[in-house]
């Protein structure tokens, strides 16, 4: 399951298409909502809307088992939430509150990054940006993003396994040796893998100064248009609240 | 073969000198002169450090515009002026496939791969769209369209990266040593795409260690020692070299035909591994002395729907080396995760003298030397990385370990500043040290020279020595032939054969290895018969 997140999800064969600058808008709402809204008011409906989008939005690609544990996770922390709090007092009501409190407020936005990264290809995303009319200066390193999420993790895969096998996962009991041990390799092969990726790329015309062709059409559509609008709702709502708390 | 002088040239080095800024990062060459002509197609070999490399980045204008360092002398690519005009102008005309397929793809998915180069040039959309399509036909990639390129083999990358050069359609390719990472049907695939580019006009630049698979595609070889050209040939003059002549000159061998005369000669001794294989055979039982069984061994995903390894029974020579064979993808590397005990949810027990060892008490019994060695190296020495593997830090013991595998000057080093193959050593110490039986290695000389070669199998022998259980994944049949007296192949998952290195059982091994030469022949028998079958 970790190998396929973060990966360009050029497999998705069916399902809405969604335009790449929908997908960053919406995840971007999200973040900001959800993270710093409140519970009164307009975010008493626009809270749940937005909790609701990435578990359709991952259903409309047709991402059941992300969907399911999505909602699984997310009804198991409110139920919690509920039910443990009023149970539960001193320190351990305190923890209660703070990793299922936590946990119900970052969950929407880490899966609608999943959503993000899981469905749009480094051509898609490259094309979006230029569409926005950002330079290459700045799209190029953010693409970079895509295909080195899944290489790093690749390569920790690699790390943990020569780990176990020398029996030092836990790094002999010592802390600081358990994180050492991972991360010198992990940034060894990094910085070499990187300066291969460089010169490839390099070699095949990276970085000329001329208007770079894409492939990969993008567009806006009615499922854009339709969840930019409920988002849009969902933003006056946060912003009539943030007017009635601030002011 | 040398029609520099006829034809037009294409490649242009003159007096070339240059040292890189880090010197560790590769060999300096010195005073290099190099006419390449138009359609030409030369290989440049020596051993490792020989600046080889270092040509073929001064070609596509890798130097000095990516690797700084102080260069004099000039290079051309038709009329560019490659060190002085920028990469990207360098881009359409010179395409370059390297050696890594895992770190040579800059975006995720198959399409957006081939068409990368195109559309950083800025080609019109419908140009990029054609040349997709054609150099997806050309490699015969239609199929991989659009796929995840994670998912992809090794073989299967290198395919696509071709593919991506190809669409650029530039006039001269440079590959640097392409096939180091790759099994044998991706090798003769590799070497058909090299002959279609030949057929096409292009001028092909490739340094490799390995050199068989050039047979047949190679107009001139360049041999270089210490950065500079030393002699120059034709493949003929290359293939009549003596064995003990090209051990000299550090070169494998040009044609794997001749391995089976070595097997023949190393039979004719009768002191040598391939006579004593003879007796070696093993019992089925698994109380057997002297024998390593594997029973059951599997692994499967998806809830027990994907089958990915089923090995019933496999029983293995103890204190020998083993070789693992088999193309890419049919579960070899699977295979050394179950047997380490690395891979959760592996099924089945190993037996040795009576014993039983299931997964997790596996950990403890055996040890994988990774391909990337770079990720089992942890500590600030060397001998740190020895005295981590023991229960209890012993450093006479230590420097024993590494006095055996020549290490012990370097017991100080940091292991990541290490050279490949001391890594390697390395790595094989803090398996002794842990006192493993069984020593597992996944595709220890990828990409080494002769001489390198060589000394891995010196350290195998070693390990037989002391005892140890070896086995050795690998798609290098002359490796083989320097250290295994055991085979066991693998294909789709499961034991398609094991057999003993006798003199039948060398044979058998080598004509796995000969895929390219098998293809020759089909179509040599396709072109006979072809126009006796086609109607008029």
């Amino acid at each position: 399951m970790p190998q396929q997140i973060l990966r360009g999800a050029v497999n998705n064969k069916g399902g809405i298409t969604l335009d790449p600058r929908t997908k960053i808008f919406v995840a971007f709402i999200l973040g900001v909502v959800l993270l710093t809204g409140g519970y009164n008011g307009g975010m008493a409906w626009a809270r749940p809307t937005l909790t609701a989008i990435p578990l359709v939005l991952l259903l409309s690609v047709r991402k059941w088992g992300a969907a399911v544990g999505y909602s699984l996770a997310f009804l198991a922390s409110y139920f919690a939430m509920t039910y443990l709090m009023p149970i539960t007092s001193g320190p351990l009501n305190f923890l209660v509150m703070i990793v299922f409190g936590i946990f119900l407020q970052f969950l929407p936005c880490i899966m609608m990054f999943y959503f993000v990264f899981s469905t749009t290809t480094v051509s898609e995303f490259m094309a979006a940006m230029e569409r926005m009319h950002l330079t290459d200066k700045i799209t190029i390193p953010m693409s970079v993003m895509f295909r080195f999420f899944p290489t790093v993790n690749e390569e920790f895969g690699d790390i943990n396994d020569a780990m176990r096998m020398r029996g030092i996962s836990f790094g002999k009991g010592n802390l600081g040796a358990m994180i050492e041990y991972r991360l010198v390799p992990m940034m060894v092969c990094s910085v070499r893998i990187g300066e291969d990726l460089a010169a490839a790329a390099l070699t095949r015309g990276l970085g000329a100064p001329v208007k770079r062709t894409n492939v990969c059409s993008v567009g806006f559509h009615i499922q854009d248009l339709i969840i930019l609008a409920v988002c849009a709702a969902c933003l006056v709502a946060f912003g009539e609240w943030y007017v009635s708390v601030h002011f | 073969m040398c029609t520099s002088d006829q034809h037009k040239t294409v490649v242009s080095l003159k007096d070339v000198t240059f040292a890189y800024a880090e010197s560790e990062n590769g060999a300096s060459i010195k005073n290099i002169d190099l006419d390449i002509a138009e359609g030409e197609c030369v290989l440049l070999c020596g051993m490792s450090g020989c600046g080889k490399t270092t040509v073929t980045r001064l070609i596509n204008g890798l130097i000095p515009h990516f690797y700084e360092g102080t260069l004099s002398g000039s290079v051309h690519v038709g009329d560019l002026d490659i060190p002085h005009i920028e990469l990207y102008e360098t881009a359409g005309v010179v395409g370059s496939v390297f050696q890594n397929p895992r770190s040579q793809f800059f975006t995720v998915d198959v399409t957006s791969e081939i068409a990368f180069g195109c559309e950083n040039i800025g080609l019109p959309k419908e140009t990029v769209l054609d040349r997709v399509d054609k150099a997806a036909r050309e490699l015969n990639v239609q199929k991989l369209l659009g796929r995840d390129l994670f998912e992809l083999s090794g073989g299967e990358k290198q395919k696509v990266a071709c593919a991506s050069v190809s669409a650029l359609e530039p006039k001269v390719l440079v590959l640097d040593e392409p096939s180091s990472n790759l099994d044998m049907t991706a090798i003769a695939d590799l070497s058909d795409q090299i002959a279609r580019w030949k057929s096409q006009g292009k001028t092909v630049v490739v340094d490799e260690h390995r050199l068989f698979y050039l047979k047949g595609l190679v107009d001139r070889v360049i041999y270089l020692r210490d950065g500079r050209i030393v002699d120059e040939m034709t493949w003929e003059e290359l293939e009549s070299f003596s064995d003990n002549e090209r051990a000299a000159l550090g070169l494998r061998v040009p044609d794997l035909t001749m391995l089976s005369r070595q097997i023949e000669q190393k039979y004719a001794q009768s002191g040598d591994r391939i006579h004593r294989n003879r007796n070696l055979r093993l019992d089925t039982s698994i109380s057997a002395k002297g024998q390593v069984s594997l029973l059951g061994l599997s692994f499967s995903r998806d809830g027990g729907a994907t089958k990915i390894l089923d090995l019933q029974s496999l029983t293995l020579p103890r204190g020998k080396a083993t070789a693992i064979i088999g193309p890419n993808g049919a579960g070899k590397t699977t295979f050394a995760r179950c047997l380490c005990g690395i891979q959760r949810g592996a099924r089945g027990v190993m037996w040795i003298d009576g014993t039983s060892y299931r997964r997790r008490a596996r950990l403890k019994k055996c040890f994988q030397v990774m391909q990337d060695v770079n990720h089992q190296l942890f500590t600030e020495s060397v001998e740190d990385e020895v005295l981590l593997s023991m229960d209890e830090p012993d450093e006479q013991q230590a420097d024993a370990i590494l006095d055996s595998l020549g290490l012990l000057e370097l017991k100080d080093l940091h292991p990541l500043s290490l050279s490949g193959g001391q890594k390697q050593r390395c790595a094989i110490a803090s398996a002794l040290a842990a006192r493993r039986e069984v020593i597992i290695f996944d595709e220890p000389t990828s990409g080494l020279d002769r001489a390198h070669m060589q000394r891995v199998a010196e350290n195998i022998q070693q390990l037989e020595e002391q005892g140890k259980t070896v086995l050795i994944i690998t798609h290098d049949p002359e490796f083989i032939l320097a250290c295994c007296s055991y085979v066991a192949h693998i294909e789709g998952g499961s034991l398609a054969e094991s057999y003993a290195l006798d003199h039948e059982g060398y044979r058998r091994m080598l004509a796995f290895f000969m895929v390219k030469e098998k293809r020759a022949e089909i179509n040599a028998m396709d072109q006979k018969h072809s126009p006796l079958s086609r109607p008029l």
